[in-house]
């Protein structure tokens, strides 16, 4: 039994293949995987009383499928498919139609896959193949000579996986998938010839995860399922699952579709391929702890994942602004993530991207806070991985009001009109010092006046803050509001907040007046008017 | 004999014409002392039911939401137990002062059938809107953490709660107290029509009645049937004090 062959030749290296692992990302097990989706077409075999090999090629592609585990065993279920398809009705194999088996196997594989990489298994089962294309044309070929040239050919395609992919050689390994698929052939061929292959051929090689960092954001869930239904649409259901993650393998039949899939959102996965049919065999594991666990090992110093609670609807908030006490505001208020920044530090589209696409929703808002901000903030919705919905906020005072009419129970795009009409109720008022001489808004001023900006627009100008803050107010007309908040700034003194929030409640006794920390640099107050 | 009573909790109303409505409405909206952990027994309901057959034609037997108590259930097997009387369980799906318009539309029912269909049709449109004092209710509840509810208090956040269908949702937080309660109304009104409307606040008296002044006109114009009480007890333990609120049965 040319299969059992495989199966304990690669239970032999499975650690070996582990150790392996570094593409697409280390979820450490390919080896494992490996070895336990081989184990389960095997075990349907010897439960089976068939004899003839088309049927028993039939019964592996299907043990496989349902046994496949991780990237790497779902392939080789593609892989036994194809072996399957092209010996379908036979009782016995010539040279030549082992040959074709292979290659329809690989065939098979790059199928099944979305974006094929070279460098891995696939390219490891096609050159397997073309060996075995080739070994059959001998005048003298055998199954066993066609076997032992796609084994050297899957080995000759391992060494060479290196020089295709970069991860590989940055890590100074070869692929796993491919090795695993080596060690396989090289299984069956032992179970053929009894004889060994050259063992020294198979170095022990290094660990490969160790040699690469845990990035923050962790890796996502490696998510495995089968879809049982009827009529079941495997391209339809691909395409889904491949907006919702990465390293997706859907593959499968009518009846039966096994789903692989790396993803920041299992329930959504989920949720998504349960309107298809039935789902079994369900297996989500966190790829950040396996990888965190590799990681530890060789580290005993490792740091433990911090748990965050996810929200019901799926959005997800950035907000731009700096200063320690206004970001600690935002962040209480339920902003996700906060790129530092505002008046005279612009965040780049870029950091923005990078602040929207890590967050672990569909959807994200995003306040810039600044007018400055917005044009760079609009350009994210393009770029980003992310629904992005802008919500135009050109002042910190506008943003907070945003964030509290922010509702978790309510879609995205209700929430970000509620949260620009909030945005719009808010008056802001912000007090600094001219940087230099200058004529707005009818107005002269001189370097190192007070003036206080409504709205972005200079309106007021003084020597002290609660004339310019009162004067501003007067001119927005008091009686249209109710609550002032003095956010104060990191270069406001005590007896100026004092000397401010005094002055206003006296001037506008129908007013609240609230003073809160904002720590912003620049604008000693920043005065929220609504 | 008369033709149907309406019982709620171990208390049978005979009709809605000896009680005025805000007496009705403030004894109903106590009914919320009740514990709901201890449901009365099958026996207990068979025994009213036993009793109140010899006195009417009928009884509609109106409960605490099933998924809060056990009570509807034990009404439902106790009124198995009186063989050709008539008893009609209904499971009000919700704990509070809703249950009183839903009794009281019973007692203004000519028939037995006539009560069991307006009160159904009714169940599904009880709503309440509640404006908290404070963010200690959802801080518990899970909503938010304890640094979260630390800064709404800071910035005086007041949340506003929406119950339907047994279902507590966040309805939207306002800053300050005196911007929250227009809001407040103004959610209401975006429910209008209406059938019924109680204004109901935990020591918040003047408040209430403030509310009450601001729509009972326009309420009494629509034919909407007002009344204002306190929040009970147990529900005030939830809320906290000062909360102010709608409970109401959409049209």
């Amino acid at each position: 039994m040319a299969l059992l062959g495989s199966l304990n030749w690669l239970a032999a290296h499975q650690e070996e293949v582990n150790r392996l692992n570094v593409f697409p990302v280390p979820d450490g097990d390919t080896g494992t995987n490996m070895l336990l989706t081989l184990q389960s077409a095997v075990e349907d075999i010897k439960d089976s009383p068939a004899t003839d090999v088309g049927r028993i090629a039939r019964i592996a592609a299907h043990g496989s499928l349902m046994g496949a585990r991780g990237n790497s065993g779902v392939i080789l279920s593609q892989i036994f498919r194809g072996f399957a398809k092209a010996v379908e009705g036979k009782t016995e194999l010539a040279p030549a139609e082992v040959a074709a088996a292979f290659e329809e196997a690989a065939n098979a594989a790059y199928r099944a896959v979305l974006k094929p990489t070279e460098g891995t298994i696939l390219t490891v089962a096609r050159e397997a193949g073309r060996s075995a294309t080739a070994a059959a044309v001998e005048p003298r070929a055998t199954v066993t000579s066609v076997i032992k040239a796609a084994a050297e050919g899957a080995r000759r395609a391992v060494e060479k996986t290196p020089s295709q992919l970069q991860i590989l050689r940055d890590a100074g390994v070869v692929d796993a998938g491919g090795f695993g698929l080596q060690v396989m052939i090289e299984g069956m061929l032992r179970s053929f010839e009894e004889s060994d292959v050259d063992l020294s051929k198979i170095a022990i090689r290094p660990s490969a995860q160790s040699a690469l960092e845990l990035p923050e954001e962790g890796w996502g869930y490696c998510t495995e399922f089968l879809i049982a239904g009827e009529g079941l649409d495997v391209e339809q259901i691909r395409e889904q699952i491949a907006a919702l993650g990465d390293s997706v393998m859907v593959v499968g039949e009518p009846e039966l579709v096994k789903v692989h899939v790396h993803t920041d959102d299992p329930p959504r996965v989920i949720g998504v391929a349960s309107r298809f049919g039935r789902l079994e065999k369900l297996n989500v594991g966190d790829m950040s702890t396996q990888h965190r666990r590799i990681l530890e090992e060789s580290q005993p110093n490792g740091s433990a994942a911090t748990g965050a609670q996810k929200r019901a609807n799926n959005v997800g908030i950035v907000a731009v602004v700096s200063g320690s006490g206004l970001v600690e505001i935002l962040k209480g208020l339920g902003v996700d993530a906060i790129v530092e920044g505002g008046q005279t530090m612009n965040p780049s589209t870029g950091d923005l991207v990078a602040a929207v696409d890590g967050q672990p929703y569909d959807e994200v808002i995003l306040l810039p806070n600044n007018k400055n901000v917005v044009l760079a903030a609009r350009e994210v919705g393009k770029l980003s991985s992310k629904r992005v919905h802008l919500v135009e906020t050109h002042t910190v005072p506008q943003g907070i009001a945003a964030v509290i009419a922010f509702n978790a129970d309510k879609p995205a795009g209700d929430n970000a009109a509620a949260m620009k009409s909030a945005a719009g109720r808010v008056q802001t008022i912000e007090v600094t010092r001219a940087v230099r001489d200058t004529h707005s808004n009818g107005m002269r001023v001189k370097k190192g006046d007070l003036i206080a900006l409504v709205n972005d627009r200079l309106d007021t100008s003084g020597s002290e803050y609660a004339e310019v803050v009162a004067d501003a107010l007067k001119k927005l007309g008091p009686e249209g509001y109710e609550l002032v908040t003095v956010y104060r700034g990191a270069g406001a003194e005590d007896a100026d907040v004092e000397a401010l929030s005094a002055s206003l409640k006296e001037r506008f006794p129908g007013l609240a007046v609230e003073v809160q920390a904002g720590g912003q640099d620049h604008y000693p107050f920043i005065v929220s008017v609504e | 004999m008369v033709p149907l009573k309406v019982l709620f909790g171990n208390e049978s109303f005979r009709d809605g014409v000896d009680l005025d409505t805000q007496r009705f409405f403030d004894r109903l909206s106590q009914v919320s002392k009740l514990p709901t952990t201890s449901a009365p027994s099958p026996g207990d309901f068979a025994a009213v039911y036993e009793r109140l057959s010899r006195e009417c034609e009928g009884v509609i037997s109106i409960h605490i939401g099933s998924q809060f108590s056990g009570t509807a259930e034990a009404a439902r097997v106790g009124a198995q137990s009186v063989e050709g009387f008539p008893v009609r369980v209904i499971d009000s799906r919700s704990t509070t002062m809703t249950i009183a318009f839903l009794c009281l539309v019973a007692a203004q029912s000519a028939s037995l059938e006539e009560a069991v269909q307006r009160v159904e049709e009714r169940v599904p449109k009880q709503r309440i809107i509640a404006l908290l004092d404070t963010l200690r209710y959802i801080e518990m509840g899970g909503r938010v953490n304890r640094a979260q509810a630390m800064i709404g208090t800071m910035l005086d956040l007041k949340p506003l709660l929406g119950v339907a269908a047994g279902e507590i949702k966040p309805l939207d937080r306002v800053r300050t107290r005196g911007r929250a309660i227009p809001r407040m109304i103004e959610l209401l009104r975006d429910d209008y029509p209406l059938e019924y409307v109680a204004v109901v606040h935990a020591q918040a008296p003047e408040e209430a009645a403030g509310i009450a002044a601001e729509i009972g006109p326009e309420l009494k114009q629509d034919g909407v049937m007002m009344v204002t009480g306190q929040i009970g007890a147990v529900l005030g333990t939830h809320t906290g004090p000062r909360a102010l609120g709608f409970a109401y049965l959409k049209r």
